[in-house]
């Protein structure tokens, strides 16, 4: 394989709270948070210098799948993704980061956990906050609920590998095609590159789609499709997921 | 705003004698493109391209075997730490 060097592209401006968010983290009366951030900004020891100051205890950990501490990746989107439980341990999560995609997973990684806590994410770049919450994936909670369903109940299923080395899982496509073909299911399994999920449509004998690439696509991406799509590790034990979705205050 | 360190990138072809390098870039960096290729092309010898298509992230390296590239340089991410599932 072609030798790959990463640039990760750093943020070059001092990062630190604004007194817009220092604020709000004042009002709120938390006692603790659990930090993450996006690689650019991952500089952050004047943040965690300020909301030691403002009595908050902060609490960091390393993504599995991620080179760095704090650091959060797009697919950190189940609870275990992380190596300890910050988030449980937490009053509220902070995300530093230029766009919403890593705060969402955040928010998706607590969907399974029965409770999902508020992201404050701050821009350090354009000096803004928001806060966003269980509302901002609720219906792809509803969507995911729906098609585990009907994962449970389908006969014809696809299993979709992707070429991408980070993604490729065809030994777990496979180890789920026998467990599925116990259950009296008829697997086949698909390859490609990028997922086009309009592509899924050309085969429409399917009637549920489980993806093995990126996880997001598991999440994000089925309120775009009438596809009906479940990710792998669902796959696996759907009752058991949908169990814990039940169990979501929402 | 984002620093794209290209002197390291410069300094990593030369160790790697790499004659082909493609670039990747995430969609918030491929303005910047050009930058990086006049750069790349005036302080080495090697020929660079650019990738065209997506850039998620250090999981999303692009499947180039048969163009026989030298060296690729993923920008905006960090090294990607393959789960076993």
């Amino acid at each position: 394989m072609t030798k790959t060097i990463f640039i990760d592209a750093r943020y070059t401006g001092e990062i630190s709270l604004n007194e817009d968010i220092t604020e709000f983290i004042k009002e709120t009366k938390i006692k603790s948070i659990a930090l993450f951030a996006s690689v650019q900004f991952l500089n952050l020891k004047k943040v965690e210098s300020q909301l030691v100051e403002l009595g908050i205890k902060v609490n960091i950990t390393k993504a599995k799948r991620a080179a760095e501490k704090i650091q959060i990746l797009g697919c950190d989107v189940y609870g275990n993704s992380f190596k300890d439980k910050i988030i449980e341990k937490s009053d509220l999560i902070l995300y530093i980061g230029d766009g919403e995609f890593h705060a969402k997973a955040l928010l998706i990684s607590q969907i399974y956990s029965g409770n999902v806590k508020d992201v404050i994410v701050y821009n350090p770049v354009s000096g803004k906050m928001k806060v966003m919450g269980i509302q901002d994936v609720e219906v792809i909670i509803n969507k995911l609920r729906s098609n585990l369903r009907k994962f449970v109940n389908s006969s014809k299923v696809g299993i979709i590998v992707s070429t991408k080395p980070g993604q490729s899982y065809l030994e777990l496509a496979e180890k789920l095609k026998k467990q599925l073909e116990k259950q009296g299911k008829k697997i086949f399994v698909f390859v490609d590159d990028n997922i086009n999920l309009s592509c899924l449509e050309d085969f429409n004998f399917i009637e549920v789609w489980v993806n093995s690439a990126c996880p997001r696509i598991g999440f994000d991406d089925l309120t775009s499709t009438n596809s009906v799509v479940v990710n792998v590790k669902e796959a696996f034990e759907p009752l058991v997921y949908l169990e814990k979705l039940e169990k979501l205050k929402v | 705003m984002y620093n794209l360190d290209l002197d390291r990138v410069v300094g990593e072809i030369r160790k790697n004698k790499a004659k082909k390098v493609l670039i990747q870039l995430p969609d918030g960096l491929k303005p910047r493109a050009e930058t990086i290729v006049d750069y790349v092309e005036k302080h080495t010898k090697s020929r660079v391209f650019l990738w065209l298509g997506s850039c998620y992230g250090g999981c999303d390296i692009p499947n180039t075997g048969l163009l026989k590239f030298d060296l690729i340089i993923q920008f905006g991410h960090n090294k990607f730490v393959k789960e076993e599932l």
